[in-house]
């Protein structure tokens, strides 16, 4: 399994760059991300988006729909781009530190 | 690994799909390897003669040999060549001078595995979600109401008067998508409902299972499941009592419909099943939808095998392409003898496990895509269009890619009594 390291810190990630292991996720691990994905700035925004990804994670076992997601950060499908480029089911669940998305992703 | 495989159970399992047809393929290749520089594995991969598409068959032949006395070593072996090694793209197949369907082969291959329990988790995987929820994402009815209401109230200040209809009877259009669009990319179904609202078409999502089009079962020759899918949206058709079927820019779903679904279901529904890049044809064709101006940059169109190869819709894909483009440039080999991009015949859904082998082969398609030196790629196909964007990064080409959905929906002409007053 490949590895990336960062800030000191090891990662065991699955072939698309996510992470193997929920539970080996940390703030590090968010940095990382944002430099993969090409985020300027981690905000308040991005971290109520990983909030919510982790809390739907934990009590579901898989990614929210993105409705889900919009509805209960309050931010439209557009700002969601805006935050993550490469949209929810990839940056997004990437950085919260989610499995990749099973099925046409 | 190498337990005992029940020789019996493979023979059983063969012995019914051993029809003339078969017994004639398996038995009439004369290694003439006509079919070698047809497959984009081989080319990509050095020439490697391995990856002849003959070659990757040669175990049929092997197991009737054997009377199905095979382990499990073996069944791996077939594993990676059926998988990894090939896309069942069906170009192959078009060069065989006797004619031999590779592709099916192929498929039979992955039948026997699937019967013996080997199929790839990311395919696997689905065929659960399918079955209890009726789509490959475990969207719950609610959830995908819910979805479309929303998809609703994102759009309603856009254009005056926009709809979503859900159980519309008798509506000409039942309208099917895949289950990524309603989980992650819900423009897709804003960008639809802005273009069938301006054609001022009759058209209806179906409200229960049916409206997921995709059938990834069918990439893992589970028939069974493979029915069931298509059998729900048929259902559905019916109750509704729609004239016809629309599929999203998708492939493999169209296939599973359209030209699939009669073997499956034994009989051929009577609805018939239209993909996205026909009914757009069609709209342009008859004014339905008039662009206030075409894309200006250079364009490709690339070639879905299963709406393409699999499914006859070459020439349409390639009007449509030149009518939303002022410079359009068909690639070497456009239409029905273009190559495969290394992410169709379930090579996307599969996951981790497949990612170095499609981004390796995909390598022709790079190649092809760079030379007509196009910035923007037209992809009828989710499985397509990721695996385009995929090489596009692992390839360093300045091109992006993009449905014709969007296309259209953000050039079309907007009727004055459908634009919004400014407050």
């Amino acid at each position: 399994m490949p590895t990336v390291e960062f800030e000191g810190k090891t990662f065991n990630v699955d072939e698309d760059g996510f992470i193997d292991d929920f539970n080996n996720w940390n703030d590090s691990w968010m940095r990382h991300v944002k430099q993969t994905e090409g985020i300027e700035e981690i905000t308040d925004e991005h971290i109520k988006v990983v909030n919510v990804l982790q809390d739907y994670y934990k009590k579901n076992g898989i990614a929210p729909m993105v409705r889900i997601l919009s509805k209960v950060t309050g931010f439209k499908l557009k700002y969601i781009y805006e935050l993550f480029p490469s949209g929810p089911g990839k940056g997004a669940c990437k950085m919260a530190g989610l499995p990749k998305p099973t099925g046409c992703v | 690994m190498t337990a005992p495989i029940n020789a019996q159970a493979v023979m059983d399992f063969l012995k019914p799909r051993m029809g003339a047809r078969f017994k004639t393929w398996v038995n009439i290749c004369t290694h003439c390897g006509m079919c070698a520089d047809t497959c984009h594995f081989y080319l990509a991969n050095n020439k490697n003669p391995k990856m002849i598409p003959s070659y990757k068959v040669r175990f049929l032949k092997d197991i009737l040999k054997k009377k199905g006395r095979v382990d499990r070593a073996y069944l791996e072996e077939i594993y990676k060549t059926v998988y990894y090694e090939c896309n069942v793209c069906r170009r192959c197949s078009l060069y065989c001078p006797f004619g031999i369907d590779i592709a099916y082969l192929i498929y039979v291959l992955r039948a026997l595995l699937n019967s013996q329990g080997l199929a790839p988790e990311g395919l696997a995987r689905t065929v659960l979600d399918y079955k209890e929820f009726g789509n490959q994402m475990a969207i719950t009815d609610e959830e995908w109401l819910e979805t479309l209401e929303w998809c609703k109230e994102e759009t309603a200040d856009e254009l005056v008067g926009l709809d979503i209809p859900i159980d519309k009877k008798g509506a000409k259009i039942l309208y099917t998508v895949n289950a990524r669009e309603p989980k992650f990319y819900p423009q897709d179904i804003m960008e639809m409902a802005k273009i069938f609202h301006v054609a001022g078409e009759d058209w209806t999502f179906p409200s229960r299972k049916g409206w997921d089009a995709t059938n990834l079962a069918m990439f893992m020759s589970d028939t069974e499941t493979a029915r069931e899918v298509a059998s729900n949206t048929f259902k559905r058709a019916e109750e509704l009592e729609v004239k016809q079927i629309v599929v999203t820019e998708c492939g493999h779903a169209y296939r599973s419909l359209c030209y699939e679904a009669p073997l499956w279901l034994g009989y051929t529904p009577k609805q018939p099943v239209v993909h996205s890049v026909e009914l757009f044809l069609d709209y342009l064709k008859e004014g339905r939808i008039k662009l206030r101006e075409k894309l200006k940059e250079p364009t490709t169109v690339q070639d879905p095998c299963n709406i393409i190869r699999n499914g006859g819709l070459a020439e349409k894909n390639r009007l449509l392409a030149s009518m939303v483009s002022e410079d359009f440039r068909p690639m070497k080999n456009q239409g029905n003898y273009n190559f495969c991009c290394g992410g169709g015949g379930g090579a996307m859904p599969m996951g981790g496990e497949m990612k170095k082998h499609r981004l390796a082969s995909g390598k022709i398609k790079a190649e092809q895509i760079r030379e007509t030196g196009a910035k923007i790629v037209l992809v009828p196909c989710h499985n397509c269009i990721d695996q385009i964007r995929d090489l596009i990064t692992e390839y360093k080409i300045d091109a992006k890619a993009v449905h014709f959905k969007e296309v259209i929906a953000e050039h079309m002409v907007i009727p004055k009594e459908m634009t919004p007053k400014e407050d």
